[in-house]
């Protein structure tokens, strides 16, 4: 159907190739000279530029692919509307809010949703959005106005490149709920458990989500440094949370406080 | 197009009003005062005239939706942003029919916080 351009992970190592796609499978001419039928997919995988496709066979193959936009969606609707998945017909609003903003021009894509086995796809004739499974943050069956009706979506959150992000899937209820348990179970090891966090952790928590660094949740919440660490162990203890940096604060040497008052001194004529 | 605007931030919660002046102000905004209910907002805006209002949506004695209705009588040409909970886009519509420039769902994210007031100011 069409030659393509792309880049090709072989031994560790980028390498420059050609791929055929077809209508039910594609074939990596050179270097690697395999053949993936579409539906011996198993796992789809995306990374900004890069796709990581998984074939079936014992062990599984692996490729990783790079190119250009317009090549990598033409492969990721090939793959995802004919590759070993669950797949449904469904309407998806992706993204309805991304980092608490609502997307005011966000619009109903009718398309199909394939769940893989680290990654849901949402397909549609002009867009692919990607969610790993290991990046759901939560799910509930909630009501949402469509053409004035009420009507049973799914409300998905999910992280994107560091934002948070909310999608819909629209689709009949009984689907829907299948597709909730489903999620639900595959994202079990995100579950919070009955844990609860004191108020203040809770605010400390909010305030990490905002994208605030300790110095401002200490003046924000007017807590000293120690009682802050004691939350962040906490949060770290139930893995809410990981560290990101470690900020160190000094004092001057003697030396450091000779240095800094020879340079303050004016230049002598 | 304005960056940079004269901000009046409205939320019967302390914590949220701490919350989003420190966003804005990182964001190098002016606020230019602060409000726990809607009954506030509307003289605070009177007053103060600002570019750009956040307004929660569920508060105490006058709600944010009311509270907008009064500012954009006050001013048809207002710039607010509302704000409000997860769970509660249901509101969305009603707002923006009242007029509404931009939408903030709770709990939110700076960098999201600030490109959507920054675009709002520019519009």
């Amino acid at each position: 159907m069409a030659v393509v351009p792309v880049k090709i992970e072989k031994n560790g190592k980028w390498v420059v190739g050609k791929i055929d796609l077809q209508q039910d499978g594609m074939t990596i001419l050179e270097p690697l000279k395999a053949a993936i039928p579409y539906k011996s997919v198993i796992d789809l995988v995306e990374k900004k530029n890069l796709l990581i496709i998984t074939a079936k066979g014992d062990p599984p193959t692996t490729y990783k692919i790079a190119s250009v936009e317009k090549v990598l969606q033409a492969m990721k609707r090939f793959i995802a509307m004919s590759c070993s998945a669950y797949r449904l017909m469904a309407y998806f609003m992706s993204p309805a809010v991304r980092g608490g903003v609502l997307v005011t021009n966000a619009t109903w894509e009718k398309g199909a949703i394939a769940v893989l086995k680290s990654t849901i796809w949402f397909v549609s004739q002009n867009k692919q959005v990607s969610i790993a499974l290991k990046e759901v943050t939560s799910m509930e069956l909630t009501k949402k106005e469509v053409q004035k009706n009420q009507v049973d979506v799914l409300k998905l959150d999910h992280m994107e490149n560091s934002d948070v992000v909310t999608s819909y899937v629209l689709c009949p209820l009984s689907t829907l709920q299948i597709l909730i348990n489903f999620l639900k179970d595959a994202t079990k090891d995100l579950e919070v458990t009955g844990e609860e966090l004191d108020p203040l952790s809770a605010q400390v928590g909010m305030l990490i989500y905002s994208g605030m660094d300790s110095h401002a949740i200490e003046n924000m919440l007017n807590i000293p440094h120690k009682n802050l660490d004691e939350i962040y162990d906490r949060l770290l203890k139930l893995g809410l949370a990981e560290v990101v940096l470690v900020r160190r604060e000094v004092q001057l040497t003697p030396k450091g406080v000779r240095f800094i008052t020879e340079a303050v001194k004016p230049p002598s004529q | 197009m304005v960056d940079m605007g004269r901000i009046l931030i409205v939320d019967d919660t302390l914590f949220m009003r701490t919350l989003l002046k420190n966003i804005l102000f990182s964001g190098g905004h002016d606020i230019v005062g602060e409000a726990g209910d809607g009954d506030e907002a509307i003289a605070k805006y009177q007053e103060l005239k600002p570019d750009l209002v956040t307004m929660d949506v569920v508060m105490p004695k006058v709600n944010g939706i009311e509270a907008l209705k009064g500012i954009r009588a006050i001013d048809p040409n207002a710039k607010v942003v509302m704000c409000t909970a997860v769970g509660q886009e249901q509101m969305v519509k009603l707002a923006i029919k009242t007029g509404a420039k931009g939408y903030i769902v709770k709990p939110f994210q700076a960098p999201k916080v600030l490109e959507e007031i920054k675009n709002v100011l520019g519009s």
